[in-house]
């Protein structure tokens, strides 16, 4: 049934929001992680990647996590010597996590989930009062 | 009165032939119905209360596992609610079965 497969989609929806906020969680978690050696590379950002993907089971397209990309955009210098992560010259390299894209990214997340557990209330909703129309 | 009555007997017997005449109709409705009465309905009913024991059982999979901590609280939703469709719809179309069977059994023989 065509509503059946409506939730099976917004569930698809549903696990690829859920990945999307625990990504955004580990940015918010580590946006102050540095390098574990002189010199290194801090925490980079992390970003996930959808893509729509057809269910040939039941013929809806959901969504897929194509996977989860680093953000390539360089790191923030910082003058800190006393730092065990800081180079030669006393620099520390900070992680490329902003905390309000984070914060805005969080909401979209957020937001989005929302609008999939909506749909599936209303599929489950109609499923509902359609069977109700043998009763 | 009596010119009536016969008026209604000559509609019925022509009806009759018609039906008759134009085959497949009457007798072949009867035909299908005879033929697959009982695999027909039992099979739709062995159908439905085995897809939605399938159902229920999957929804308690994921639900033990969820309890035990390694399920997904997701999978657990959607298993849910297919089960209550599937079991509210059996149910429904039981209540229905049963409702015309004593509709039936309460006819003036």
């Amino acid at each position: 049934m065509d509503l059946n497969t409506s939730l099976s989609v917004s569930a698809t929806g549903l696990r690829a929001q859920s990945l999307r906020m625990r990504v955004i969680a580990e940015n918010l978690a580590n946006q102050d992680s540095v390098a574990k050696t002189p010199g290194g590379d801090p925490y980079r950002r992390q970003v996930v990647n959808f893509s729509a993907e057809l269910d040939r089971a039941n013929g809806g397209t959901g969504v897929k996590v194509d996977g989860v990309d680093t953000d390539k955009s360089s790191f923030e210098r910082v003058y800190d010597p006393g730092s065990p992560a800081a180079d030669a010259s006393g620099y520390v390299l900070k992680p490329n996590v902003n905390g309000l894209l984070e914060a805005a990214d969080m909401k979209a997340a957020q937001r989005s989930y929302e609008a999939n557990l909506s749909a599936i209330e209303a599929a489950r909703n109609l499923t509902m009062r359609t069977i109700d129309l043998l009763k | 009165m009596s010119l009536g009555a016969l008026d209604a007997a000559r509609a019925y017997g022509r009806s009759i032939g018609g039906l008759g005449n134009s085959g497949g109709g009457l007798g072949g409705l009867g035909k299908t119905d005879t033929g697959n009465k009982t695999t027909g309905f039992g099979g739709m009913v062995e159908d439905m209360v085995t897809g939605t024991a399938n159902q229920l059982r999957a929804a308690e999979k994921a639900s033990a596992l969820q309890v035990a901590g390694k399920g997904d609280l997701i999978d657990v939703v959607t298993a849910m609610g297919a089960a209550e469709t599937a079991l509210d719809t059996m149910v429904a179309v039981r209540d229905r079965v049963v409702s015309a069977y004593s509709d039936i059994m309460r006819l003036q023989i």
